[in-house]
């Protein structure tokens, strides 16, 4: 296990480069995130085992994700508190390469395209997902994840009852509904993203349809999604995590499309409910971050406000493909943390399962998920 | 502030917004009324049967809601005291007020939450998907049904039974128990049911049940002068419990009923009355289809089991568990109606589970208005709905003889 203090900053996001083997990228913000400076760090692991700052570019608000240029080993985007996001280079000190402006309250993500490699895209608590690329000014496109607006998606209006979705009576202090906590580009194609939102909801978007919503469905029976992914060996397998404190496995051929909805003879209470794969339970509060490991099919990292991580995978013989999800269990627990963990990442180098961990105790943890206690 | 209050929410989900969410498939209440209740034996429906209040009730809340009466797939009507809880003769009132012989029927009896009972079972066939519609009823007679042959008959072989004799003590008894038990003074059950008095006095002034209550026409049976009966008509629009005036030293004066040392006397327990209820439920599509205005939907309801010599407590327990299965807290329910079945048990639960007393009964309770047995659970829909304001959370609890409690929650849309 390795550490790095990010001293006065609380670590929201964490990522290993894709170029080198030894450099994390890790955004964190000031005052917990609630009011205050960012600060994006890249870090270097030295052959002798410590870690040492390589970077610092401090920012106007809080940094709350982090993602690597896919295509320029120098680069790496980050999401603030104040609706920007920018690309910093690590040969350009103090000052970001570009500066977008577009989201109109908090970007709580930003996901680098694995396959295109040449766009990213961004989610906000404006309830819109972004697509970027780092060469243009402007977004390419603008994904409403608010089903009901018709001027983004009038095949959506059509086929669901708009009375249904209009959601009367809110009374809380805070209206999270359209907050898009997460959305992620598949591993395996370069137009399909997942995200997941305040209301429950997993959509999959394709950029290339004219009406981008591809499936919409309610993951946490109502509860909040924080967070979700694609698994990286199974294309139509992601799992997503919320504030119900359980990540739930999806397989999305299993789950009824907008176009199938619309035209199905069944009625729509019916294919509405969607089964999970698989129900992970264990963590104790609400889960901020779920990854699916780049090494193996069946295993995946949760990261908890309980202060702990936790490892998952198919703990039964690995030949059982078919019920291979739904025997994952938890492998171990990481309970370095002193505070809420909120991002955490697989090394794609070396031995599999290092992982990276950060969180509000201003801690960077790297650490091996094969040792953990169990 | 608001990425504190996200992440407050983040850390203590509440289940309140699910709860408020909108689906298709929702059992939505399209429509909740009640008659007047009436005073049992000398009221406005002593001369007349349950079933005959039943199918007046029934051809007015056709007329008011206007729904289409072929849509009703089930009706479940809830009644004590009736032999058979009125299985026939409540089945051919319905047929008589204009629904069709194509709708099934049962007659439900859990004592004083048939009513209640009938609601969960129409909407839990609902949510199974037996039934897109069905018509959730409650009825009594206690002026022709409430008396001797009200008491059960119990086999000379068990009747030493303790297990046994416990369900067979008289409900006055059993609050009798809880006062004693719990320590609910006569001081705080008089100014309890005074409060009760007084709310629905208030309710009454302010019209506040002219939309629950459906007027309907009663027959009353007199004797004139040469001991011929003479048969008058009536409309009965009012509620005849209700008195002006009352305080809680006013029924300080009344003596016990059931127990010469006991606390528990006619003006602090629940009075003994006549009337019938309706709650029309469906899916949220099908209602949406049809334009049907939606009044709330239905969320949950639960029974649980408490001995019986304590019956009253049945809320204390009924209403932690519907909270704990819906997921929410007592904060998140903004009107409870909790059955008045005597002033030490609805005291008593109330602040078990530490209900504000300004969210409670705001119309007045069953101390004022009166407690058709039967008709009850359906009669607290009927009430709540007009309580509740759009997006609220209302929670109807009751307890039951032999030993039991029911809650239920319902959103106002």
């Amino acid at each position: 296990m390795l550490s790095y203090r990010t001293t006065g900053y609380n670590g929201y996001g964490v990522q290993y480069s894709p170029f080198f083997d030894n450099k994390l990228a890790v955004a964190t913000a000031a005052n917990y995130g609630l009011v205050g400076n960012g600060r994006l760090f890249v870090l270097s692991i030295e052959p002798d085992g410590t870690i040492k700052q390589q970077n610092i570019w401090d920012t106007q608000d809080g940094l709350f994700d982090v993602a690597w240029s896919e295509i320029h080993e120098n680069q790496v985007a980050v999401s603030s508190g104040d609706g920007s996001i920018k690309i910093f280079d690590i040969m350009v000190p103090q000052f970001p390469i570009q500066n977008y402006k577009e989201h109109t309250k908090e970007v709580f993500s930003v996901n680098w395209n694995l396959v295109d490699k040449g766009n990213f895209i961004s989610s906000s608590w404006d309830g819109t997902i972004k697509l970027w690329s780092p060469q243009r000014q402007a977004s390419i496109l603008t994904l409403h994840g608010n089903t009901s607006s018709a001027s983004v998606n009038p095949h959506m209006s059509e086929t669901n009852p708009p009375k249904t979705h209009n959601q009367m009576g809110r009374s809380s202090a805070v209206d999270t509904t359209n907050c898009i906590y997460n959305a992620t580009f598949s591993p395996h194609s370069p137009s399909t993203i997942l995200s997941c939102n305040g209301s429950s909801h997993l959509q999959v978007w394709d950029t290339r349809a004219p009406s981008p919503l591809q499936m919409d469905f309610i993951a946490h029976g109502g509860l909040e999604v924080l967070s979700c992914d694609w698994n990286k060996y199974q294309s139509s397998v992601v799992a997503s995590a919320s504030s119900d404190k359980s990540v739930r496995i999806w397989d999305l051929r299993m789950l009824p499309t907008i176009t199938s909805q619309a035209q199905s003879p069944i009625t729509a209470y019916r294919t509405r409910t969607a089964t999970p794969l698989a129900q992970l339970v264990g963590h104790q509060f609400a889960i901020r971050k779920v990854t699916w490991s780049p090494h193996s099919a069946d295993e995946l990292l949760s990261a908890s406000y309980d202060m702990t991580c936790k490892v998952w995978k198919n703990l039964n013989s690995p030949n059982i493909q078919s019920s291979s999800f739904s025997t994952m269990a938890c492998f171990g627990t990481m309970h370095l943390h002193r505070e809420f963990v909120i991002g955490c990442d697989y090394s794609l180098w070396g031995e599999p399962g290092w992982a990276a961990s950060t969180g509000w105790d201003e801690q960077v943890y790297v650490w091996d998920s094969k040792r953990l206690s169990h | 502030m608001e990425r504190l209050n996200h992440l407050a929410g983040q850390l203590n989900p509440s289940s309140k917004q699910a709860i408020l969410e909108k689906h298709p498939d929702d059992v939505v209440i399209v429509g909740a009324y009640r008659t007047a209740l009436t005073k049992g034996g000398r009221g406005s429906f002593k001369d007349v049967g349950s079933d005959y209040i039943l199918e007046k009730f029934l051809e007015a809340f056709l007329k008011k809601t206007g729904v289409d009466p072929t849509l009703i797939e089930d009706v479940a009507c809830g009644n004590v005291l009736n032999t058979a809880a009125g299985a026939s003769e409540h089945r051919g009132a319905c047929l008589a007020a204009g629904i069709p012989n194509t709708a099934a029927f049962v007659a439900l009896n859990r004592q004083c939450s048939s009513g209640l009972m009938a609601v969960a079972d129409i909407a839990n066939k609902i949510k199974v998907g037996d039934l897109e519609c069905g018509l959730a009823l409650g009825v009594e007679s206690m002026s022709t049904n409430y008396g001797p042959q009200s008491i059960p008959k119990v086999d000379k072989h068990l009747q030493e039974n303790p297990e046994m004799a416990k369900c067979l003590i008289p409900m006055g008894i059993t609050n009798e128990n809880v006062a004693s038990k719990y320590n609910i003074s006569r001081t705080a059950q008089d100014e309890f049911a005074a409060r009760s008095y007084n709310k629905a006095e208030r309710a009454v002034s302010q019209g506040a049940f002219k939309d629950e209550i459906l007027p309907i026409e009663s027959v009353l049976a007199d004797e004139d002068d040469d001991d011929n009966v003479v048969y008058t008509k009536k409309m009965v629009d009012t509620d005849e419990g209700p008195r002006k005036g009352v305080t809680a030293a006013s029924l300080g004066k009344l003596k016990p009923a059931f127990s010469s040392t006991g606390t528990t006397h006619a003006g602090n327990a629940s009075q003994v009355s006549d009337g019938a209820a309706g709650v029309l439920l469906m899916k949220r599509s099908l209602a949406e289809k049809k334009g049907y205005p939606i009044e709330g939907k239905f969320v949950f309801c639960t029974s649980v089991g408490v001995p019986p010599e304590i019956m009253g407590v049945g809320p204390a327990y009924a209403i932690p568990s519907v909270l704990k299965k819906t997921g929410l807290k007592v904060e998140d329910v903004d009107v409870f109606e909790i059955n008045e079945a005597f002033a030490a048990q609805c005291l008593y639960s109330a602040q078990t589970v530490n209900i504000p007393e300004e969210r409670l009964n705001l119309n007045g309770g069953a101390i004022a208005l009166g407690h058709p047995l039967g008709a009850t659970g359906t009669r607290q829909y009927a009430t709540i709905l007009r309580l509740l304001k759009k997006g609220q959370i209302g929670l109807t609890s009751m307890c039951i003889g032999t030993g039991m409690g029911a809650a239920s929650i319902v959103v106002k849309e």
